[in-house]
């Protein structure tokens, strides 16, 4: 029933999802700063350490403690209110409903 | 014809309970808003079937009621790039001869994560990258998982038919 090559399929994609994963985690240092994207358009860039509440049209994101996380949002799932705080770089935080992405860079 | 339509209709009706049920156990610990994808069982089955009309109105019909139910326009969007990208695939992949359902399911379920990614990035911005490596392995998982489940009933519903 599971072929030769369902397997080495599912094998490749593990291999290069772990490659990528294993690539992002290398330059995994701790981050500076912090840029929020409304509409692929910079809304906010600002340091880690400073702590700062945003307000965006459905979402309000806080800086506090040199972490960033959603804390409230308007839609159903809560996917990025449920998201735990970030603070390393290249962690992201999406928002689909409202496009609104949450980088530390 | 009225009967595939019905059939067509209660597949639909269906996978709109899957989706439900997905709803229910939330999987975002390992990606936020993953789901399982039982409904691409369903298309699995038709394309098993060789029947590749059946399984692109079932997922449309499926997508359109509970982005209309329950959705946003912006899901919509993404439900149709994810649905109908990985249908795509998944009959492109029909042909290859060295895979079964499995690989099948497989090669479907990465690119329906594939699809929306490419979606989200013009609309979201190059941060949603960060999620290529979990939606690669989440896509890659699920969709053996839901494969070998379709290979099971394939069988059973082949043997049904012999008897």
């Amino acid at each position: 029933m599971i072929k030769k090559w369902d397997i080495l399929l599912f094998l490749s994609i593990v291999l290069v999802a772990l490659a990528l994963f294993g690539g992002a985690h290398l330059f995994g240092a701790k981050g500076e700063c912090v840029v929020v994207k409304e509409d692929n358009e910079v809304v906010y860039r600002g340091k880690l350490a400073e702590d700062y509440t945003l307000h965006l049209s459905g979402n309000t994101v806080v800086v506090e403690d040199g972490k960033v996380f959603v804390k409230d949002a308007d839609c159903r799932e809560q996917i990025c209110v449920n998201h735990r705080p970030i603070s390393k770089k290249g962690e992201t935080i999406l928002c689909l409903p409202h496009k609104v992405s949450i980088t530390v860079e | 014809m009225a009967k595939k339509v019905s059939l067509y209709g209660l597949l639909a009706c269906l996978c709109l309970i899957f989706g439900y049920l997905e709803s229910l156990v939330s999987l975002s610990f390992i990606a936020p808003g993953m789901k399982l994808g039982l409904s691409n069982g369903i298309a699995l089955l038709l394309l098993a079937k060789r029947d590749y009309k059946g399984a692109l109105a079932v997922n449309t019909v499926r997508i359109l009621l509970s982005t209309l139910m329950f959705g946003t326009p912006m899901q919509l969007l993404f439900s149709l790039a994810g649905g109908w990208g990985s249908l795509l695939v998944m009959v492109l992949v029909c042909r290859v001869k060295r895979l079964g359902l499995v690989g099948i399911s497989i090669a479907g379920g990465v690119c329906h994560n594939l699809f929306q990614l490419a979606v989200a990035l013009p609309l979201i911005g190059a941060g949603v990258l960060y999620y290529l490596p979990v939606l690669l392995l989440g896509g890659g998982v699920s969709g053996a998982l839901i494969g070998f489940l379709a290979a099971i009933i394939f069988k059973k519903m082949k043997t049904n038919e012999e008897k």
